[in-house]
């Protein structure tokens, strides 16, 4: 991380060791974060307005080693069905694009995948994902199993839900198994029917964000998220002004940011209630 | 009973091959998928896909009632669990049953019956399958074990009638290396399976591995569609499999293909299934077990016999009586299919996992590819390394041999380390040319003699 770096008094001394993980060198994963910092923070946005004003469904750049795809979600705007002919490949969320970036294998041959969808949950990753990524003011419930869902008997669009509330189950050849809210909110909408047939890590259930509700900011389906809440700030400060000298020779100029390290804690946990 | 929709509970290339066997005798085809494989061919292709699951294979693909859950889901009416994972479970098939689903494999109680090795080996012998001279049944004690063991005569491997992997085995030449192995042995197996009961069995060391492919149908009537040959193996993995076996003479092919219908129909099997053999330097031969299931090297057969064994399998399972009479099976040519593997030979065949850069298939003139590869696919690392099947037909063996030759180095690969240059020194090596290979061969001499050493074994 650059404060390690700044503190150390030499550009690659406090980083050895722990960060360098398997047999890439330093200078590969230095490469690579910019390149995901410029990935994320500057092609990401751009390419998600080109997409979405084209009117085209998929979008593919490439540039050095980087190759980045997305795709506009074929389905309606607010259901997340299962993959039908013709719509071979789902994006992550309805109504948005769903991002994924492809690295080529580094010197240890294990490529990394960067996964960026518009309002963060893919599968059962929901939080984690919306923690990693600028984060967004709503976040979903999704089917921790396939098999047939039923909400909790009166659950409605604007009923108020905590961390691991359960909003439902999903019935497993006579099993319930509970699907819980991933965040502290209140419920914007539905992506599916009481009945339905659910695969697991779909979407259901849309939770609006505690914080964002009070920002008195909702969101409107399908839109795309304007501003993201108000904390933590992208993970993008310029770097630290300590001995930002020139590196040793053979290695490259250090990160303008780190994203590497654990990611910020996710957004207004702590809302009101 | 009939099958219009099936559920194809498995991954990589099978399910790819199931899909297209669905798709030829016109059912409806979903692929359930663990989110590590979201973005497989299967997937992609499938009327319809689902995810049942994590990629860990025991809350997706090993999970039973995810996957039925997901056949009622979508609307289907069969599952096919292809091979490994679900596929010879007899629990899991009868949970289908009661689902009022179809199961594509033998019915439950075939399951059952032939689930338990020890007793389908003293079943097939009874109906007249020459099984490895060994003990009568499990050792009381030493002084037991000394008889029966100058009874069938040394070398012996001291079993356990438990488990598998060779926990629990020792190869013994002499009375006092048997006493020093019961107790070793017996230890090992109760710590492995809680369960020490030993037998003892002849070892034949330089053996070959012969399999017959058969199918029956639910009336009892059965046919062979010939054998094939698995003897190229690394520590008991197959790595490459031929057909006909080079180990026979015609005549005791036939008579080896005619006794296992024979005995597997007598003692009541149903659907496709496998007789897999050891075969000794003599040419004399002994049934080690029955596989209940579709087999990885199913296409060395359909290249000789010409007939889809998946869509096979599908129709008994319908409860269609079998299409054609022994009389119809025409055997042609000689097969062989290799294994392409996503492992490094240079690096004691370490699994590998990655994005597949570049990918082309070979052609050409008997020459079929099984694979669901395809450039931009990411390999994940969580289940086994099968990349695909390069399997070659020719007039005869020779013939064949120079077109695995030409196909192995036709295939395009790029951005995963595979097994390739292994097959090639195989097919270069003057064992497997001369067709004299045996199982422990690569063991014993070691991979890396068969890799750009200027000597070939």
């Amino acid at each position: 991380m650059s404060e390690e770096r700044a503190v150390g008094g030499g550009p690659r001394a406090g980083s050895d060791g722990a960060g360098a993980a398997g047999s890439r060198s330093e200078a590969d994963r230095l490469a690579d974060h910019a390149a995901i910092d410029r990935l994320t923070d500057e092609l990401l946005p751009a390419l998600i307005a080109k997409l979405g004003a084209s009117g085209l469904g998929e979008l593919e750049v490439r540039e050095g080693d980087w190759r980045v795809r997305l795709r506009m979600a074929a389905d309606g705007p607010d259901r997340a069905p299962m993959r039908r002919a013709g719509s071979p490949v789902r994006a992550g969320s309805p109504g948005t694009a769903a991002v994924v970036a492809t690295a080529p294998h580094g010197a240890a041959g294990t490529p990394r995948e960067a996964a960026a969808t518009a309002s963060g949950p893919r599968g059962s990753d929901a939080v984690r994902s919306s923690e990693a990524h600028p984060p967004r003011p709503r976040a979903v419930a999704v089917a921790p199993a396939v098999g047939v869902y039923r909400p909790r008997p009166g659950l409605a669009v604007g009923s108020r839900v905590r961390t691991g509330d359960r909003l439902g189950v999903v019935d497993v050849l006579g099993v319930p198994h509970d699907v819980v809210a991933p965040a502290d909110g209140v419920v914007g909408g539905s992506y599916v029917e009481p009945g339905d047939g659910v695969e697991y890590g779909q979407e259901l259930i849309r939770i609006e964000l505690a914080s964002a509700a009070v920002a008195g900011e909702p969101t409107t389906p399908g839109a795309p998220p304007r501003d993201p809440a108000p904390a933590p700030a992208p993970p993008n400060p310029a770097a630290p002004a300590g001995p930002a000298a020139p590196s040793a020779p053979g290695a490259p100029a250090p990160a303008p940011s780190a994203p590497a390290g654990p990611a910020p804690s996710a957004p207004a946990k702590e809302g009101p209630r | 009973m009939t099958v219009s929709r099936v559920l194809i509970a498995n991954r990589g290339e099978i399910a790819l091959r199931i899909l297209r066997a669905c798709r030829t005798l016109g059912m409806g085809a979903v692929v359930a998928y663990s989110e590590a494989d979201r973005e497989s061919l299967a997937a992609q292709l499938a009327d319809e896909a689902i995810c049942v699951g994590p990629a860990d294979a025991r809350r997706s693909y090993l999970s039973a009632a995810a996957i039925i859950s997901a056949a009622l889901v979508t609307g289907c009416d069969a599952i096919h669990p292809g091979y490994g994972f679900l596929s010879e479970d007899a629990g899991f098939a009868e949970a289908v049953r009661d689902h009022g689903l179809t199961f594509v494999g033998p019915p439950p109680a075939v399951l059952e019956r032939f689930g338990n090795k020890e007793r389908t080996r003293r079943l097939l012998a009874e109906h007249g399958l020459p099984t490895i001279p060994g003990s009568e049944g499990m050792l009381r004690d030493e002084s037991h074990a000394l008889a029966e063991a100058s009874r069938v005569g040394y070398p012996l491997v001291v079993k356990p009638s438990a488990g598998g992997g060779g926990k629990g085995m020792r190869t013994v030449r002499t009375p006092r290396e048997l006493e020093a192995a019961l107790p070793v042995c017996r230890s090992e197996a109760r710590a492995a399976f809680g369960d020490d009961s030993l037998y003892l069995e002849k070892f034949l060391a330089e053996n070959r591995h012969v399999e017959v492919q058969v199918a029956v149908d639910a009336n009892g009537n059965g046919i062979h569609l010939g054998d094939r040959d698995c003897s190229v193996q690394r520590r008991h993995q197959k790595v490459l499999e031929e057909g006909p076996t080079p180990a026979l003479s015609p005549e005791r092919r036939d008579e080896l293909r005619g006794r296992a219908i024979d005995a597997l129909v007598a003692a009541g099997y149903e659907n496709v299934g496998t007789l897999e053999f050891l075969v000794d330097p003599d040419g004399d031969y002994y049934f080690i077990e029955l596989n209940c299931r579709i087999q990885v090297e199913h296409p060395v057969t359909e290249m000789l016999t010409g007939i889809d064994l998946v869509a096979l399998q599908l129709r008994i399972a319908a409860g269609e009586p079998l299409p054609f009479r022994q009389e119809d099976i025409r055997l042609r040519g000689h097969a062989i299919e290799m294994r392409i593997n996503a492992e490094d030979p240079a690096h004691d065949f370490r699994p590998q996992a990655g994005l597949v850069e570049r990918y082309l298939a070979p052609g050409g003139p008997g020459v079929r590819m099984d694979s669901h590869l395809f450039a931009g696919y990411e390999v994940p690392p969580y289940y086994d390394s099968l990349l695909g099947k390069l399997v070659v037909w020719g007039e005869d063996r020779e013939v064949a041999i120079a077109r695995a030759r030409v196909a192995i180095d036709d295939l395009v690969l790029d951005g995963v380390i595979t097994n390739r240059d292994f097959h090639r020194a195989l097919l270069d090596s003057e064992a497997f040319r001369a067709g004299t290979f045996t199982t422990a061969l690569l063991d014993r001499v070691g991979p890396a003699a068969f890799l750009g050493g200027p000597r070939r074994p």
